[in-house]
Parts: structure tokens; sequence; C-alpha cells
């Protein structure tokens, strides 16, 4: 089975740092793919490859079965980080310039464009100078940019950074529609509960590395930890002495208590029941994609 | 191609459909004129005035022949130079007074001819500003023409004879231009060169620097790497400077409009001014190959130096070197403009940078040979492939990185890596 993208072994250094180091991943279907890590991790840098703005040093880079062709560009469409408009331009003809860009004739460009701002209640603002326009409108009009062109591989660098919650949400609508039309998203952010909901696959990062990678769902499975949540009053402090309790964070009236691999949580909870500790709560918590980062990366 | 084509057309509709644009072409030819007519017009301002000279001697002959051969006057009716007489004893007695006078601007100077001034040929001149050439120079030769008249006219020669004899040399000028003669003046080849020098030489560096700021402006506002996601960075460069350079040429078609307009006007309400204008549409034709060749060398230049820059103040600096190199041959234009068969001009003219002005001068003012414009436009084709070469090394580079400045290594790698 051909992969829609598929990153095979690359590298990318600046000078002596070595931005991306032998990352490898693939997006099978058309899943909405999580490119995650801490600022800094290579995240743009290997995106920027994916687009041929820049050359990896060494590993390549097939894009839906092929190496990268010049005509591909019409088939992405990128939001990267720092994204830009032509603040003087007027708004349609703007969208109609990045439409033509990748490869729509003017007037399907036009036409395209003036749907899309109807969707995202811009039509008003159509003939405007694009520096008439608030920040939340400027945020828009570059993901239309992004988009317009019904691209089968959709590349956004943060995409939500900066967002307010509005247009977060409305992004987010956008991107579960464009999946379902069958499109490949692959979005990058450090932003993990976000992560957490929209992506299928994830490849996290760290120091241009791959520190895991796979579904979503299988990597949650298997970097779980049982994690408990105590509300209490009265001595814990035999709790820490535990022998299948690893870790302890204790609040004072407040306790989350991390448990060994393969240990049951019941055993604790029969464990506190026995002993005089007066509870409020005890809860079995799920290992946020949150935890799971700190843990691989705070060590 | 396509892209390119899309990049050439934003970049020529967002520059032409602007005020500045629009003020430029205007003002541009305003300005141009204001230039060539400014002295001409402080020239006559400064003679709209009436010069009084006493003349000191002993009969009013002198004073009475200076008046009738310099009869002209002023728009004002009134006569330009004014000869009064004042006789030596009256002199010696308000000598005084009248060195008073000419501190007070009453009148203006004092000329003495003693009466052995057939003899000696030699006059006084008292003024408060003798630095007039002009006038100098003026009264000279109508001295020298009366002196010489009287005396000739001792010598027993007749008023017709003499007349005859003394007739001035009118000398014409005539420019040999392929083998035929041109009846044209010298100030007229100069003024219509200096124009076209000037144009070309304020559009290069205009439109050379607008291409910098166009790169500049993508890169503070970020779009880049939008652009960057449609198509390569030498298609974004190469659709840039077209397109900058399209808009250019459109302002010259505009430009030619007007001056053909003006030039109908004139040659139907002043015939006599159609010499004065008339330039063979083969300068045209040279003046556009040049002002492309210009352009591309040097906005190519300036695209790179964009490029480095992060902001407007980066590129003040970084820009200095190419603008020296475009300030440099226009410097030494006015050298070829003086002499356009020297040797230095011979050989410059073929040198890439300095081709745009200075073979297009020596097209403009002598008969150049075909080879030689041919060779020089073989050599600045090669150059701006080398320089467009490295200049989109450097812009590939250049694009993404901001902060701080590149050094001179740092640019070095970026052309050399692939």
């Amino acid at each position: 089975m051909t992969e829609n993208l598929a990153v095979d072994k690359i590298s990318k250094s600046f000078d002596d740092f070595r931005a991306v180091d032998q990352i490898s991943f693939g997006i099978h279907d058309n899943d909405l793919f999580g490119l995650l890590g801490p600022n800094g991790a290579g995240k743009t840098t290997t995106m920027r490859m994916i687009m041929n703005i820049i050359a990896p040093d060494s590993g390549e880079i097939r894009i839906f079965g092929k190496l990268f062709q010049s005509e591909m560009k019409n088939r992405i469409g990128y939001l990267p980080e720092e994204r830009g408009l032509y603040s003087k331009m007027k708004l349609v003809n703007h969208l109609q310039f990045l439409g033509e860009m990748k490869g729509m004739s003017s007037s399907a460009a036009r036409k395209i464009a003036y749907q899309w701002l109807e969707r995202f209640d811009l039509s008003t603002w159509a003939t405007r100078r694009i520096q008439e326009l608030s920040k939340g409108m400027q945020q828009k009009v570059q993901f239309i940019g992004t988009i317009l062109h019904s691209p089968d591989l959709i590349i956004m660098d943060e995409p939500f950074s900066g967002l307010d919650p509005i247009n977060t949400k409305f992004l987010k609508d956008v991107l579960l529609d464009l999946k379902k039309q069958g499109k490949t998203i692959v979005l990058s952010t450090h932003l993990m509960d976000q992560a957490e909901k929209l992506c299928d696959s994830i490849c996290l990062m760290n120091k241009g590395k791959v520190v895991v990678q796979g579904k979503l769902s299988e990597i949650k499975k298997k970097y779980h930890h049982h994690s408990i949540l105590l509300e209490y009053s009265g001595k814990a402090d035999f709790i820490k002495t535990l022998p299948y309790v690893q870790r302890v964070n204790d609040y004072g009236n407040y306790m989350e208590i991390r448990l060994r691999q393969d240990t049951q949580a019941d055993l604790l909870f029969r464990q506190i029941a026995a002993s005089d500790l007066h509870v409020k709560r005890f809860e079995m918590a799920d290992t946020s994609l949150n935890e799971i980062f700190i843990d691989l990366l705070g060590n | 191609m396509r892209k390119i084509f899309i990049i050439l057309k934003r970049e020529f509709l967002t520059k032409v459909f602007t005020k500045g644009f629009l003020i430029a072409t205007i003002l541009g030819p305003v300005f141009m004129i204001g230039i060539m007519l400014a002295p001409a017009y402080f020239m006559t301002l400064a003679s709209e005035k009436s010069y009084k000279i006493g003349v000191v001697e002993q009969s009013s002959f002198f004073t009475e022949k200076l008046q009738e051969m310099y009869s002209d006057t002023l728009s004002s009716g009134e006569q330009r130079l004014i000869f009064f007489y004042i006789s030596p004893q009256n002199y010696q007695e308000t000598l005084e007074s009248f060195k008073g006078k000419i501190e007070q601007g009453e009148i203006h100077a004092l000329l003495i001819i003693p009466e052995s001034v057939l003899d000696s040929a030699r006059v006084t001149f008292i003024a408060k500003m003798v630095s007039n050439i002009d006038l100098i120079q003026q009264l000279r030769s109508g001295l020298s023409t009366i002196i010489n008249n009287k005396r000739l006219q001792q010598a027993g020669f007749d008023p017709t004879q003499i007349k005859n004899l003394m007739s001035p040399v009118d000398i014409q000028t005539i420019k040999l231009q392929k083998g035929e003669e041109k009846e044209r003046g010298f100030d007229q080849e100069f003024i219509t060169a200096l124009i076209f020098l000037m144009i070309l030489y304020m559009t290069i560096i205009l439109y050379g620097s607008s291409v910098m700021r166009s790169v500049i402006e993508e890169k503070s506002s970020r779009i880049i790497e939008i652009l960057l996601s449609s198509l390569n960075s030498f298609q974004l460069m190469m659709g840039k400077l077209i397109g900058v350079g399209v808009v250019g040429l459109f302002q010259y078609l505009i430009w030619t409009g007007m001056a053909a307009m003006v030039f109908f006007f004139v040659t139907s309400s002043a015939p006599a001014m159609t010499d004065l204008i008339k330039v063979s549409p083969d300068i045209f034709i040279y003046f556009i190959i040049f002002f492309i060749i210009g352009f591309f060398t040097f906005s190519t230049l300036y695209a790179a130096v964009g490029a480095m820059c992060t902001d407007m103040q980066d590129a003040q600096t970084l820009s200095t070197p190419v603008t020296v190199l475009v300030v440099i041959p226009f410097i030494i234009s006015f050298m070829v403009m003086r002499d356009p068969t020297t040797d230095v001009a011979r050989v410059l003219s073929l040198v890439p940078f300095f081709t745009p002005l200075i073979m297009f001068l020596r097209i403009l003012l002598i008969d150049t040979p075909r080879w030689e414009i041919l060779l020089s436009i073989i050599i600045n084709l090669l150059t701006i492939v080398l320089i467009t070469w490295v200049a989109s090394r450097i812009y590939r580079t250049g694009i993404l990185m901001y902060g701080k400045r590149p050094t001179l290594p740092e640019i070095i790698r970026w052309i050399r890596t692939t």
C-alpha cells in the first residue's frame, strides 16, 4: 500500500546544528497526522523539507508515492508557522492570486474564494484591503488561502497558535470536514491537548529525532499508566512507601498517585480503605498525551 | 512559466495601480523639463534688469555708438544696457559721488575711455562686481568693433567697405553620421543626450530599488514561505524582476505617448522647434535595449541584497555597493559626453555595469560600429546570466533567513551550496 506521505530517514543540518536527524514516518490513509514536539524539535524544518522549500541533506520524501516534482505543489496546501499576507492587496484579489499560483484559472480561483469568504463570514470584506482587517479575520484569510485549491495533502505548521477560541473551533470543524472528504492532513503543534483531540496518529519529535510515533490510540495504550487522583484528610504518608506506587505528587489534601505498570488500582483502593484515612474522592484518571509527552521527554 | 507570469502580473498590477506610479509618471517629465529649463530661466531672470553704465570720454561718441550697438530691450520695454555720457571735467569733480552711486547701486558701472584709446586700446571698467564675464565680453567686442572701425576710417576706408571687411564669421556645425551629413547644433545633441541619460539612470536606480523593496516587503510580511509553497525561489525572483521591468517599460510607453503628443502640438504650432527635438527611432530602440540590460544587471543585484536584509534599515547599508556600481558609470558618462571618442569610453562601453549608460551615449553622440554594439550586448547578456545565477542562490537562502545580517563568508557559502 502506498503511503500518501512517506518520509524516509531525512536529515538536515544548519552549520553545526543538526536540526533534523534521521526522521522517518509515514501516513497511510487519510489520517489526521500530528507532528508534535517542543519548540526547536525540528517540526518546521521537517515541514519545509516536505514542501521542498529546503532540501534535506540526506534521505528522501515521497508524496503520493512519488519523489518531489514541481507540479506536486499544486496538490499541497501549506500554512507556514510565520504566515503573511500582502497587506495592501484587496482580500479577494489576494486569494485569487494564491489560487492562481496553485494552478487554478483566475475565474475559478475568484469564484471559490467568494464561496469560502461566504462560509467564513467575510464576504462583506471581499473588496477591502487586507490591512483593514482585524487579526482574527486575517487568520481566516490565511487559512482560506491554504485550502482554496482543494489540495489532497494539507500541511499546517502550528495552525492553532494565536487563534482566538472562535477561530480555533472554526478551524477544527473545517479540518474535520476536509478529513471526511478524504484529504490527508499533517499539522504540527506543541499543544498536546489539541493534538489529542484531533489526531489519529502522531509523530513525537525532540531535538531533531523521533521519540515515538504511530496511531495515537496505540501510543496511549502503550504508555498508559494508572494514575489515581485522591482527595483526602488525615495522614497519607504511608502511600509513598507502598512498593507498587511509582510516584506521588502530594498537595496536602489532594494527591496524584502514579502506579507501577501491571498494577491493579483496586490493590491501592483496598489498602486505603483498610487505613484510617478519610477519603473524599478516589478517581482513576486516563493518561493524557501531555503526560506521555512529559514522561518521554522529561528524562 | 505560468507561475512566473502570475507573479509578474501581480507585481505589475500592484505597482501600476498606485498613486506613486501615477505621480511619478506625470511628475517625471515635469521634473525633467524643470531640470532642463531651470538654468535657462534663471539666466533670463538675472538679465531682466537694466544695467546703467556711465561712459567717461571727451565727446559722447562711444556712448552713442555703444547704445546703438546694444539696443535690445527687456520684456518691460526698458533698454537692457543704458549708457549715459559723463564729461571728463564733470567726472573729475564728481568722481567721489559716482563711486558713491555705484556703491548704492544707482548706477552699475563706469567705463573710462581716455583720449588715447585709438592708440592704446585700453579702457577702464569700474563696477561693484567685475565678475560679470558676459557683460565685459560684450563691452570688449563692442568697443573693439568701434575702435577698429574708427581706425579703418582714419586709414581712408569708406564705411561700406569697412562693413564688408568686418563681417563676422558664422560657424556652422555639421555632424557626420553613417556617411550622411546632418546639420545639428551641439546644444541639441548635448541636451538630447542629457535627457536620455538622466531618464535611463533614474529609471534603472528607481526600478532596481523597487525590486529590492518588494523583496524585503515579502520577507518582512512573512508571505515568502506561502509563496514558496507554490513555486520555487527562482521562479519567484524572475517573476518579480520581469514584472517590475515591465512596469518600467509601461511607464516609458506612457512617456513616449506624452512626448508624441507634445511633439505633435509643438510641430503644428511652432515648426521651427521640430529640429530641436528630432530623435531618430533607432535611438528609442537602443534606449529600450539598454534599459532592459541595465535594469536586469542592477535589479538582480538589488534582489539579492533585498534577500539579505530583514528590514529597510539593513537595506540602506547593504545596497550601497550596488548603488555605487550605478553611480560611477553615471559620473563617468559626463566625461564621455564631453568626448565620446576616447579609448576609455570605447573600452568602458563594453564593460558590464558601464555599458547601459556609456554605450548608449556613444551610440547617441558618435557613429559607433555596429559590431561593438552587438559585442557589448552579448557581453552584458552573458553577465546577466551569471549575475542571475549567483543572485538566485543568495536569494534562495536569504529569503528564509531572519535576524542577523549575513557575513561575506556566509554569503559565499550560500552561493556555493547546491
